[in-house]
């Protein structure tokens, strides 16, 4: 199963709209309380271990700053 | 015919895409675009409006053709959006707008000459603009060359405010070898992409200009602009408005045209544009059988308005009467220009759809005196 | 940054200028991929109108030409026309490209020429403060229409395809992966493509049509009010219960009008050649 090394979400763009969170079927983000560049309360990926890198928060993300990267060597570690 | 001259100079000066709508008395140079355009591999589109028209004409600017439309009143009214568009994107292209009576439908069989003021300030916002008047059919085809070329070496969208006389008017025209005239290229990007700032000027305000799809990447948005292409702040809109106006008047001297007939010393003088010249040219002929000396002062580039050229035509004149088919533009750009306490501007008027006879003309000096 | 966003978007341009939970944002991501697996960057050619959905263009690193409200579509034409090559795509919103453009819209369609229009629906006016648009359904309330909109709504779907547009389909940014296979279609489609995209304005449409300015709120909207059909009796029903069909409605090969430009072209130099009129 695929797992997430870390998910970055880019505080310069950041909206705070918490799609990322609502779209996840995982679990894996709650509201955190850093503050994006353009002063909106950001999401945190507080359960990762979560993600399964299905990347619905990716690409719902509208301002585009939400990246996850799926663990490397998966297999070989197998 | 001088809407074909006009036809003939544009397919001559290399225009590849024309977008009309038909119209009277403009029609005609649609008509000959259409046949002639596809022999030389352009393209002419009878569009849905005359808004689609030169909109059209403003993306085919941007692809890379020297581009063209020509209307007539209801349709000028329709494209001003997009000459105001034209400018503000600083799209060379050429809008040939063959006067008729108005307002609204007026009169579409009848010659006037009511655009003038909408030719210069008919877009919203402040903005600088070339205007040339033909009087013949031969300037349908000189104005038409010279339009292109000013269009180039500008960015910006140059009419020519013909009117119904002048384009219907079917007299010799002279044709030269293409290789006889000089055409102005566009102003290409000195500089690789990764280099190129889409909207810093050169050292005469004309920024660079590289066609789409040439691997600039370019943004091109209407609005108020910075260097970058961007929407611009406070100050870079101030200076963005600024240099396209800047750019044009700054440079008058390269393409100011004005014109005198007749006896130069003459104490009384006509003020006149496009085909009013003509009436006026005979009424100076035969004021001179008549031993009365007068000149007319002729305005070719009538904007932005020659000051200057105006006033050195004029000088001496003691007596000054604006001749042109509308209720007075002319005559209040000469009283602007003209200000001299013994002097008034004097007005010879016609509306209504007949040109003005060179008889009429002598007629008014006598009367009026 | 996302690798798409680092890849494709005019980064000195950010950040988007859309409202926290646009769809907007959202449809820029989805053409982008379209493009990258299509790789036709080098082609393209983008015009846009006025409002939000304009901006979708502006952002994306590529050759772009924003015109007047509602004029997107005739520039378009004329960067097509000066090179058929280019893959040209026009982004408009619904009062863009169905009122003030509506016209250029039938026109464009009639001709089948090359292009790909992208109608970002979010049924009003956004930019200016939430006014009825052309799309608003009937009873809404909105800043212009304050005792209920009592005017039918447009489905620019259907006046696409009856003026002779020959793809046409309709997704939602609650359906991304469709919405990306819709893109490459239009965007390989030769001839005239019309791509609708119901998106979400939360601060518009949520807060004046359907009660509630959360992006969340919105977003789920989209996914329980759009249905996917597969055939028109599908889409009937789902519009009977009042609801948005989605689904790719259309697809057919027909005569390209730069493609005939350029055929009669040909026979017209051919018959000038031989000495011919035509």
């Amino acid at each position: 199963m695929k797992g997430a090394e870390r998910i970055e979400i880019d505080r310069r763009y950041c909206k705070g709209c918490m799609l990322c969170q609502y779209v996840c079927q995982f679990d894996v983000y709650e509201q955190g309380q850093e503050r994006s560049a353009l002063d909106y309360l950001m999401p945190r990926p507080a359960r990762i271990e979560n993600c399964r890198v299905c990347g619905l928060c990716e690409s719902h993300c509208p301002d585009m700053c939400l990246t996850v990267v799926a663990q490397m060597n998966r297999k070989e570690k197998r | 015919m001088g809407n074909e001259a006009c036809a003939e100079a544009a397919l001559l000066a290399g225009c590849r895409f024309f977008a009309g709508y038909p119209i009277t008395p403009a029609t005609e140079i649609l008509e000959v675009m259409s046949r002639r355009l596809p022999l030389v591999d352009g393209l002419c589109l009878q569009m849905e409006d005359e808004i689609a028209a030169v909109v059209a004409m403003v993306g085919a600017s941007w692809g890379g053709a020297k581009s063209m439309t020509a209307t007539s009143g209801p349709g000028f009214c329709l494209m001003q959006e997009g000459i105001g568009l034209a400018v503000a994107v600083e799209a060379p292209c050429v809008i040939v707008n063959v006067q008729r009576g108005g307002p609204a439908s007026g009169q579409s069989t009848s010659t006037a000459q009511g655009d003038f003021y909408q030719a210069r300030y008919g877009s919203n916002g402040d903005y600088s603009i070339i205007v040339l008047c033909p009087s013949t059919a031969q300037e349908m085809f000189d104005h038409t060359v010279k339009a292109f070329n000013l269009s180039e070496r500008f960015r910006v969208p140059v009419i020519i405010l013909s009117d119904e006389v002048v384009g219907h008017i079917r007299e010799k025209v002279c044709i030269p070898d293409a290789d006889q005239l000089a055409f102005a290229p566009r102003k290409a990007p000195t500089v690789p992409p990764e280099e190129f700032v889409p909207f810093k000027p050169d050292a005469d305000g004309v920024p660079f200009m590289p066609a789409f799809n040439t691997g600039y990447r370019i943004p091109v948005i209407s609005q108020a602009k910075s260097l970058s292409g961007n929407r611009g702040n406070a100050r870079e809109a101030d200076e963005n408005i600024r240099r396209i106006v800047a750019k044009i008047e700054d440079h008058l001297d390269e393409f100011a045209d004005v014109q005198v007939y007749g006896d130069p010393k003459a104490e009384t003088a006509f003020v006149t544009f496009g085909s009013v010249c003509r009436a006026a040219r005979s009424a100076v002929d035969m004021g001179r059988e008549q031993g009365l000396a007068l000149r007319s002062v002729e305005v070719k580039t009538v904007w932005p308005f020659p000051d200057t050229l105006v006033r050195k035509a004029l000088a001496g004149a003691k007596r000054i009467v604006v001749m042109e088919m509308n209720l007075g533009m002319l005559q209040r750009e000469v009283e602007r220009v003209i200000r001299q306490p013994k002097i008034k501007i004097e007005l010879f008027s016609k509306i209504g759809g007949i040109y003005p006879q060179p008889q009429e003309f002598l007629r008014f000096l006598e009367e009026k005196r | 940054m996302n690798p798409l966003g680092e890849k494709y978007l005019r980064k000195d341009f950010l950040p988007f200028l859309f409202c926290p939970g646009c769809g907007d944002g959202m449809i820029v991501q989805s053409f982008l991929q379209a493009v990258e697996d299509l790789g036709c960057r080098e082609n393209l050619a983008m015009t846009a109108g006025i409002g939000c959905s304009a901006w979708i263009a502006v952002y994306i690193h590529a050759d772009v030409l924003k015109v007047l409200h509602g004029r997107a579509i005739p520039a378009a034409i004329g960067l097509k026309a000066t090179q058929p090559s280019r893959t040209v795509v026009t982004f408009t919103g619904d009062g863009d490209c169905l009122a003030i453009g509506g016209n250029h819209l039938l026109h464009a369609a009639r001709r089948n020429i090359d292009m790909t229009v992208v109608v970002v629906n979010n049924q009003l006016y956004a930019m200016t403060g939430g006014q009825v648009a052309p799309s608003t359904k009937v009873g809404s309330k909105t800043q212009t229409t304050p005792y209920g909109n009592v005017e039918k709504p447009l489905d620019g779907c259907k006046v696409a395809a009856a003026a002779g547009a020959t793809l046409v389909s309709r997704w939602s940014t609650a359906h991304p992966r469709q919405l990306i296979r819709a893109f490459k279609n239009a965007l390989t489609h030769k001839g005239f493509a019309f791509v609708e995209v119901m998106s979400q304005c939360p601060v518009q449409t949520g807060r004046y049509l359907l009660g509630s300015g959360s992006p969340q709120f919105n977003f789920q909207w989209l996914k329980d009010n759009c249905v996917a059909v597969k055939d028109t009796s599908q889409r009937d029903e789902v519009e009977a219960q009042g609801k948005i069909p989605l689904g790719d409605f259309l697809q057919v090969e027909k005569p390209e009008f730069m493609e005939e430009v350029r055929r009669m072209n040909e026979r017209v130099k051919e018959a000038k050649a031989k000495g011919g009129e035509r």
